[in-house]
């Protein structure tokens, strides 16, 4: 069989892959990341990749211009290799793993939160001021025993647990086998000095680490919100409370499909689940790496992760089948998962280091909402709130301290850059505002201000708010041909609207919107809307009579009320009524992680929570339909929109 | 003891169709209809103070799919639009005349704008009463012979139609220009409805010259759905939601002569009866039904159907 040896650029990475296999096939075997949302089917033209040397066979696509096929552009999941091969990744089809950008800084500081981190003496726990308890999932004390002698010759063990007891007032119920049996020698090498870490594992606090010396000051965990389309984690110091970092990345599910049905479908084929648990798990270890080691953290000093995520993900996260949830009655494998070893599920901390799941409300009511409803406080206050967690699977809690409900819409990535032409997240690059003057031009501003690369969800709807009033787009999303600017133009037969031109940006393309990228927007909005509008009328109240309503998701480092409201997308009330929160579901996670306490607020919030079926709503169809118009059909219900 | 009245804050769009000479026009007569604000013919609990109307359709081309029954009342008036519509103005007594250009189709004759718009203009001088004008369905097409019919129809006040969400701008810009009144058509939704309404409005078109089109089905044929579609709109209209309040428009013809039960010949079924009631019986069921949902402008086929139908608006007008 011949051989052919692949070098990716610029990773330099390579592969020695048989004659006639699939590019993107074997991009994924050498570990280069391209992006592909449809898993490899050539339609959704994201894997475009340039061939710089080499043989290879392409089948013909409309996804590559007559431009770039000049430049031996090619879709990789359409091409096969016929020899060695040099392949150059651009930026747009390159997996950036990047920083979310000092989420502390931005996120407004919701009252109830855990406080400040306060000193924290000899690495012993203290009981916090503030509503969470610092209790995080894994504490490290230190303990020096008294050797024992004849007249105190109480076991090893119990010696251990007696000294901890007396010190620390923690009473411990159990250690793993494996501990008892390192024991005896390790206490006597390590001159009776040794850190201990303790477990929370449910109601029991167990040892679960037993090291010679003093390590109790390096104590870490990591606080992850698992999203459809992206993944953050969070280094913090379990000691000090600090947060060290926070990064952010595409889940690499994406490329078996966009939606959790599509996964959960994807999962029942031959070693599909396999395939989207590894994904998921290589997300993690990667941002785990990469945070450790920039903060000159050792792997083994972390040993305690959070996660937060929608019920598919944490079955996928776990390798559970997720098969049962898409199946009539709709019931999952377990909402509430125990606390396990972080090991058994591949991930690469402490080999005893903790995971803990945050518990679900239904199938498609997950723990990242319950993550959220925590970080924001709503369980604590008596004023009522509404929660909108704006992501591929929309997330919507309702309520206060006396009640709560919540729903789903599937709304679609939209709002994350995925499934629109020149969408991207919310990174280095990505137009977040876009105002458009009076010539009929946009002007805009990206992250990090540098060069244009595409468009992410704030940018989205500032577009489209602008595009509204300026009469470049109307009510229904249709663009306006007769507007006065030749940045409307017609391309592959359908309309479109020039963002930024080519010589500006840094793709290589022109940065436009297309009307098909606006239906997906106008479906994703409706989604939302259309879920919290019914969510409200379901207890006989309208927007009005909310007092607070929270905004969270992935927009980056702002959103524009006033152009979400313009568009629809958020309802037209009091805008001193609204807080961007940011990523709630990964606060949650921390202030979980932090506070083990909180775990049963949290479990009681998911129990406490109704979960509202949208689709067994008769009204909810309806609505949906009258939400798909910018910013409504009932245009009454937006007075201040004019 | 005292019934209980419903008292209604909104009222439906009067408006009018035709212009006599000293409007600009050349017709003798001229129909408004709507204005209702009440449910419909629930007198006691507002007013309607324009009953409903039936328009005749005649084609530009003869038609193909009509079976013989419906064909026969007219002879061969059907090679001839302008003959067609004195016969239905003459003969059968119609009060508005529905010309639909279906032979523009591109795939079912592609006849040319100019010939539409001379043809208009023959129907014009062949009859006295209001036209409705129609395209044939395909938008790109509809869209060129439209506006063209349309100025040659300028000044006489018609109604053309179909705008639908998708296309609207064209029409609605030519019966703008030419002092025309606009169906906006909705595939039975409500939201698609209204949202015609405000497109069609937000390019300055006035509400009280637009008819809704809420697409309909004839009896056995999703007559019910249609049925509550309209109900609705016109409850939203009644609690004034000004989007919504305009006459309707229904098709009876078209839907009541496309069901099988209409159309199939006596020796092909014998247990459903003789076949030159039957049809008629349809389309006229159909219409009651329509009546009784709000429509306004009933267009339809049949002369016999037509007067059983005059017949029973009389009857639910008399009780006025």
């Amino acid at each position: 069989m011949e051989k052919c040896k692949i070098i990716f650029k610029p990773s330099n990475k390579t592969i020695e892959v048989r004659k006639g296999a699939d590019l993107l096939a074997s991009a994924v075997a050498a570990g280069v990341y391209i992006n592909s949302s449809c898993g490899g089917e050539g339609v959704c033209g994201r894997c475009k990749v340039v061939i710089k040397k080499g043989k290879f066979q392409t089948e013909p696509t409309g996804r590559i211009t007559p431009e770039e096929k000049k430049k031996n552009f090619c879709l990789a999941c359409l091409t096969t290799v016929e020899g060695n091969l040099e392949v150059y990744i651009p930026p747009q089809s390159r997996l950036e793993l990047d920083k979310t950008k000092k989420e502390q800084a931005r996120v407004y500081r919701l009252k109830g939160l855990y406080s400040e981190s306060a000193e924290v003496d000899k690495g012993k726990p203290i009981i916090d001021e503030g509503i969470f308890t610092h209790s995080p999932v894994s504490t490290k004390v230190y303990a020096e025993l008294p050797r024992p002698t004849l007249n105190d010759s109480v076991s090893d063990y119990e010696r251990l647990i007696r000294e901890i007891k007396s010190k620390y007032k923690i009473s411990i119920m159990q250690a793993g086998l494996r501990n008892i049996r390192r024991l005896g020698a390790l206490l006597r090498h390590s001159d009776w000095k040794v850190t201990v870490t303790l477990g929370k594992r449910n109601e029991t606090t167990e040892i679960v680490i037993i090291e010679p010396g003093n390590t109790s000051k390096q104590n870490y965990g990591v606080a992850f919100d698992i999203g459809t389309t992206t993944v953050s984690g969070q280094l913090v110091d379990l000691n000090t409370k600090k947060v060290l970092g926070t990064k952010g990345t595409h889940n690499k599910q994406v490329m078996f499909g966009d939606d959790v049905i599509t996964r959960i479908m994807f999962a029942t084929e031959e070693s599909g689940l396999e395939r989207l648990h590894h994904a998921v798990i290589d997300n993690m270890n990667s941002i785990i790496k990469e945070l450790t080691e920039e903060h000159g953290v050792a792997l083994n000093n972390v040993t305690g992760v959070m996660c937060a995520g929608n019920t598919t993900m944490m079955h996928l996260l776990l390798r559970v089948d997720p098969t049962y949830i898409r199946k009539e009655p709709y019931v999952s494998t377990a909402n509430f998962v125990p606390v396990i070893r972080a090991a058994e599920s591949g991930i690469k901390i402490h080999p005893r280091g903790l995971l803990a799941c945050i518990p679900g409300v239904s199938t498609y009511v997950g723990g990242d909402i319950v993550a959220g409803v925590i970080a924001c406080g709503i369980d604590n206050e008596e004023a009522l709130t509404l929660l909108l967690d704006i992501g591929t699977n929309g997330e919507i809690a309702f309520g206060n301290k006396e009640w709560m409900a919540c729903c789903s819409a599937s709304a679609g990535p939209a709002f994350e850059g995925s499934g629109v032409s020149c969408g991207m997240r919310a990174i280095k690059g990505a137009i977040e505002r876009v105002e458009i003057d009076a010539k009929l031009n946009a002007k805009v501003k990206t992250i990090a201000n540098s060069k244009p690369m595409g468009i992410c969800g704030s940018g989205y709807i500032d577009l489209l708010a602008q595009m509204l009033k300026k009469d470049i787009m109307k009510r229904d999303g249709r663009l306006n041909a007769d507007a006065k600017t030749k940045k409307i133009r017609k391309k592959d037969g359908e309309l479109e609207y020039v963002v930024v031109p080519k010589n500006k940006a840094c793709c290589g393309y022109d940065i436009v919107i297309k009307e098909s990228d606006i239906e997906n927007i106008k479906r994703s909005k409706g989604a939302i809307f259309s879920a919290a509008a019914i969510l409200v009328k379901k207890f006989n109240l309208t927007f009005d009579q909310i007092d607070k309503i929270y905004i969270a998701g992935g927009f980056g480092t702002y959103l524009d009320i006033e152009n979400a409201v313009t568009i629809g997308l958020l309802p037209d009330v009091d805008r001193k009524k609204f807080k961007f929160v940011g990523n709630s579901s990964l606060i949650g996670s921390r202030e979980i992680l932090l506070s083990y306490d909180t775990m049963k607020k949290a479990e009681d919030t998911a129990r406490k929570m109704t979960y509202v079926e949208l689709s067994k709503d008769p009204a909810y169809m309806d609505e949906y339909i009258s939400s798909l118009f910018f910013p409504h059909t009932n245009l009454e219900k937006f007075p201040s929109v004019k | 003891m005292e019934l209980l009245k419903e008292k209604w804050p909104g009222k439906i769009a009067e408006i009018t169709i035709g212009a006599t000479n000293a409007e600009g026009g050349t017709r003798a007569s001229k129909i408004t209809v709507g204005g209702e604000t009440t449910l419909p013919f629930l007198f006691h609990e507002g007013d309607m103070p324009n009953m409903p109307r039936i328009a005749m359709e005649v084609l530009d081309t003869e038609p193909v799919d009509w079976p013989e029954v419906l064909k026969k009342p007219f002879g061969d008036a059907l090679k001839d639009p302008a003959k067609w519509a004195v016969k239905c103005q003459d003969e059968f007594k119609a009060e508005i005349i529905c010309v639909k250009l279906a032979g523009t189709h591109p795939d079912f004759g592609n006849k040319s704008a100019e010939d539409s718009a001379k043809l208009i203009k023959d129907v014009l001088q062949a009859v006295k009463v209001p036209l409705i004008i129609l395209g044939s369905g395909d938008d790109e097409k509809d869209n060129i012979v439209l506006s063209k019919v349309s100025q040659a129809a300028k000044g006489e006040r018609c109604l053309l139609g179909d705008a639908t969400e998708k296309n609207y701008k064209t029409l609605t810009a030519s019966c703008l220009a030419d002092g025309h009144n606009i169906i906006a058509e909705s595939p039975i939704d409500i939201n698609i409805a209204k949202q015609a309404n405000i497109l069609i409005s937000e390019m300055g078109f006035p509400l009280d010259k637009i008819v809704i089109n809420p697409t309909i089905g004839a009896l056995g044929y999703g007559m019910e759905y249609a049925y509550s579609i309209m109900e609705r709109a016109r409850y939203a209209a009644l609690i004034d939601d000004k989007m919504l309040s305009m006459p309707f428009i229904a098709f009876i013809g078209q839907e009541a002569w496309r069901a099988k039960e209409a159309k199939t010949l006596f020796s092909q079924a014998p247990e459903w009866g003789e076949e030159e009631s039957r049809g008629i019986l349809w389309e006229a069921s159909t219409a009651a039904c329509m009546l009784q949902a709000g429509a306004d402008i009933l267009v339809m086929r049949h002369p016999k159907a037509v007067d059983v139908t005059r017949g029973y608006i009389g009857k639910l007008m008399g009780n006025k």
